[in-house]
């Protein structure tokens, strides 16, 4: 691959990054591939759940990527349209692996809101114990919910673009995710607000 | 927070509110117990989440050089989609072509034995068993009716319910 123009920087808009991989500048596409592939990797890693078909999948993610630079129609939005095909990148490989472990995710969300206790400041610090737990709460969910929440709480997307990734309506998408964190809150009260042993 | 939106506190922390929207319902979550209480959990969650993205290890089967051979080949390999669609048009063909034969084989099974000269689809119909005739009463005319029957060649009692109207 040969270079085109001025190497392009880790501070260059996403815009003009997308330009120039558009044009077919493999140098643009590698900061875009390093800017936004670990993200990526976190997301289908916490969907499918095991980091070697994580690997797998955040690749096959960018080679699709690659192929429809084109399609992007809203060029600030790169980031939540690379979690978009890895979403459809996941849904493929579960259909493929036959891979079913969502545990029933029941409709209790009303009456676990009113036991959770209030976390503390200390709280926040997560420490290996925690975030083994949070990762394990996580992989609770059902895997759409927990995709929706993921989105969110860790890749920062609007609730506009979590629809339009997930093909939601936008009060789905807002329960979706109020159901995901009361479940996940559930899962982690015995840890916080001095409830630690 | 029966009638208080998490959605209204989480866009609060993310910075998503209008100015005036923000100090009402930060306002709000000073004097809401269920809401100062769902906003003190979305920091912590929003904290972790923080966290645990900065403690990720690099994946050494991130590298870009990695993806560089997978787009060279993907590159080199026939457009996929091309190759799927020409694949969807024969799969399209295959269906015509059986739904085709599934016709004729139904119009051909369908065509009266024997040369009657009586019109397509009388044949395929199923007698009726003697109990259900004697239940809907249609025995009385059962003996007229396979006279001429038996001159036109076809079952002219095709329902029960049509011969009750008839009396």
């Amino acid at each position: 691959m040969v270079l085109v123009g001025t190497p392009p920087s880790d501070t260059d808009g996403e815009r003009g990054l997308l330009r120039r991989a558009r044009t077919g500048d493999p140098a643009a596409f590698r900061v875009i591939f390093e800017r936004h592939s670990p993200a990526v990797w976190r997301f289908l890693r916490d969907l499918l759940r095991d980091e070697a078909a994580a690997d797998e999948a955040t690749q096959e993610t960018f080679v699709r990527a690659h192929s429809r630079l084109g399609a992007l129609r809203d060029e600030d939005r790169v980031g939540s349209w690379l979690l978009g095909i890895a979403r459809h990148v996941y849904l493929e490989s579960r259909r493929t692996r036959g891979v079913h472990v969502d545990v029933a995710d029941e409709e209790h969300a009303h009456q676990v809101e009113a036991v959770l206790p209030t976390p503390s400041p200390e709280d926040l610090l997560l420490d290996q114990e925690l975030a083994g737990l949070l990762t394990e709460a996580l992989g609770m969910l059902h895997a759409e919910r927990r995709a929706a929440l993921l989105l969110r709480i860790d890749h920062g997307l609007a609730y506009e673009e979590i629809a339009s990734v997930m093909g939601w309506s936008l009060p789905k998408v807002k329960n979706e995710i109020h159901r995901a964190r009361l479940r996940l809150r559930e899962q982690l009260a015995a840890h916080v607000g001095g409830g630690r042993p | 927070m029966s009638t208080c939106r998490e959605s209204e506190l989480d866009a609060l922390l993310a910075g998503e509110l209008a100015p005036e929207d923000a100090a009402r319902v930060r306002a709000h979550a000073e004097v809401c117990a269920a809401c100062k209480h769902a906003l003190t959990w979305q920091r912590l969650e929003r904290g972790w989440m923080t966290q645990r993205a900065r403690r990720e290890p690099a994946r050494p089967a991130l590298s870009f050089s990695a993806l560089e051979a997978r787009l060279a080949v993907a590159q080199k390999a026939p457009a996929p989609v091309r190759h799927a669609r020409r694949e969807g048009q024969w799969r399209h063909w295959g269906k015509m072509a059986m739904a085709a034969a599934a016709a004729v084989a139904f119009v051909g099974l369908s065509l009266p034995r024997g040369g009657t000269g009586v019109g397509v689809g009388v044949g395929t119909e199923e007698p009726w068993s003697r109990e259900l005739l004697v239940v809907t009463g249609v025995e009385a005319c059962e003996d007229a009716a396979a006279a001429l029957e038996a001159r036109v060649g076809a079952c002219l009692i095709a329902s029960p319910m049509l011969a009750l109207r008839a009396d």
